[in-house]
């Protein structure tokens, strides 16, 4: 697989049986819907995780920035906006397929998660998805 | 099993010939109306025919599993999916075990070739190996045995070509008609008229009907053909439930096989181009219905045999006609069995499938293999040419082992 950013080498972790890709050059990160899936279904237990159709159903939207190609169909990815203030923009394939975060994205995420909840509070939905991410990319950020 | 082929292939041997006579009446009126020869016509009727056999005979399987990128594995890769294959091999009374291929490609769909049972293959997505449990994928293969036991395969072939060269042979026509006006008529001059008029609106009528004539037998056939081998699998693994809870699951999956073509849709255990909601009476598909198939399967009411399918089958159609050659019902009752508590309790779990098969998939690609200290597995791709690595998760630099040629 290339990297959908930057056209480097994609290399492959594995990281508590989840299998995310990731690039040597740009150090995005592609999560494959198959993985999301089994990562969801393993959260699934202690509450609401970030599900592709969940995903899906978040608007897409217009923006400036380059739309990328899906590295395994081709099509060209949405841009959904996961979190708040400022909604990190992450691309999305129409067809399913998987989700990229660039650089960055989703060490924004966490830190976002971290200061907008309050202790004690019930997590926001991406948040146990995205922490998953952060803590197998620790090296991120 | 010998009676119930047999038969099925009386009836199929009738249609094909069915679609054939279409063919050269097709060819013979056609000749008659644009070349003033019905003979003409018939000879490159057959001409094109033979030459459409010629590339099929030649490309066969390895054109179709070429096409799909399909790997050939042994024992050794997956030793769950060959075993099952070996106990449905066992179970179909098939004499060769046939090749297994994996297609790598997350959609949800399988298909069997070869045009005899010495010579045959069944080929299965990674995504469906990967989301199937035991009893479903015993389900699937025995399906797929079953279109290789039953020689369904030889026989799409033949109807598909037959089908193809009508096609081709009605499109050409209305080109010629269209385009390069009809020399036939001319020539004919004014003196017999009449004649060439009837046979000129013979000819059209054809060229109209007969491509969708040979369609709806060729659907029918085809059909036919998916309900008796899921009876055919409720009977070999003797747990219909197995074979409808993995068509529930390729039901729900969303992901589109993409080495599918038209060509080779009729092929795969569902239509790898259904679209969703599709229509129960949907008559011009080559599948019929995936929710219809659960039905059947899940009310057989206990029994495995082709006796409670062909039931089942009734009570969905209330045409008072089943879909299993009479000949080989009412042989054997067979209960179908239900599954120990324990073999379930044994079944890998779907992340352990998933690591599984894409383990197996990532040896096919030569991916190099770093086993970081933090525990992290990193796969390594055959492009990557530094030969250091940092581990994304915890930093640490790990070496890469070298590339074995
Ligand atoms: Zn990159
Ligand atoms: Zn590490």
């Amino acid at each position: 697989m290339e990297c959908p950013a930057c056209k480097g080498v994609m290399v492959v972790a594995e990281f508590q049986k989840i299998e995310l890709d990731h690039c040597t050059r740009c150090l995005g990160v592609w999560f494959d819907a198959g993985e999301l899936e089994l990562l969801a279904e393993r959260l699934a237990r202690d509450g609401a995780v970030l599900t592709m159709d969940e995903i899906m159903a978040l608007p897409a939207e217009e923006v400036v920035e380059k739309a990328r190609r899906c590295p395994i169909c081709g099509e060209k990815m949405l841009k959904v906006g996961l979190g708040s203030q400022p909604r990190v923009l992450v691309d999305v394939c129409p067809r399913r397929d998987g989700i990229w975060f660039d650089h960055g994205e989703l060490s924004q995420v966490i830190a976002q998660t971290r200061t907008t909840q309050p202790a004690g509070a019930t997590e926001a939905k991406p948040t146990r998805m995205i922490r998953f991410l952060g803590e197998a990319f620790e090296a991120e950020g | 099993m010998w009676e119930q082929i047999r038969s099925n292939q009386i009836r199929s041997i009738v249609l094909v010939a069915m679609i054939a006579g279409l063919l050269l009446l097709l060819g013979y009126v056609l000749g008659a109306a644009f070349l003033g020869s019905g003979i003409g016509g018939l000879a490159i009727a057959l001409v094109i025919w033979a030459i459409l056999n010629l590339v099929a005979y030649f490309q066969g399987d390895s054109i179709l599993l070429s096409m799909s990128r399909a790997r050939k594995i042994s024992r050794d890769d997956n030793p769950r999916l060959y075993n099952v294959v070996e106990e449905m091999k066992i179970a179909s009374g098939l004499e060769k075990m046939p090749d297994i291929y994996i297609i790598d490609d997350p959609a949800l769909n399988a298909f069997a070739t070869g045009r005899d049972p010495n010579r045959a293959s069944v080929a299965i997505t990674s995504g469906l190996l990967q989301k199937l449990n035991r009893d479903e994928l015993q389900g699937v293969i025995a399906h797929e045995i079953s279109h290789i036991k039953n020689r369904d395969v030889l026989l799409m072939s033949l109807c598909s070509i037959l089908l193809g060269t009508i096609v081709i042979l009605a499109w050409y026509a209305s080109r010629i008609m269209i385009y390069g006006g009809m020399r036939g008529g001319r020539r004919g001059g004014r003196g017999g008229g009449g004649g060439q008029v009837v046979i000129i609106v013979v000819a059209i009528v054809l060229m109209i009907i007969a491509p969708i004539l040979a369609q709806l037998i060729y659907f029918a056939i085809s059909r036919r053909r998916e309900y008796l081998a899921d009876a055919s699998g409720a009977l070999y693994t003797r747990y219909p439930e197995g074979l409808a809870s993995a068509l529930e699951k390729i039901a729900a999956s969303t992901a589109q096989l993409k080495s599918a073509n038209k060509a080779t849709a009729p092929m795969y255990i569902i239509n790898p181009f259904r679209s969703e909601g599709r229509a129960a009476s949907d008559w011009t598909s080559t599948h019929p219905p995936i929710s219809e198939r659960i039905r059947i399967l899940r009310s057989m009411a206990g029994g495995a045999s082709l006796t409670d399918y062909d039931k089942s089958y009734q009570q969905f159609h209330r045409s008072g006609k089943g879909v299993i050659p009479a000949s080989a019902l009412g042989v054997v009752s067979v209960m179908a069995v239900t599954p120990e508590p324990e073999a379930l309790a044994g079944e890998a779990d779907k992340i352990e499938r998933a690591r599984e098969t894409s383990d197996m998939l990532w040896k096919f690609s030569e991916h190099r293999l770093v086993n970081c200290e933090c525990g992290t597995k990193l796969r390594v791709p055959p492009e990557f040419k530094s030969d250091t690595i940092q581990c994304p998760h915890c930093g640490r630099t790990n070496p890469v082992p070298p590339r074995h040629k």
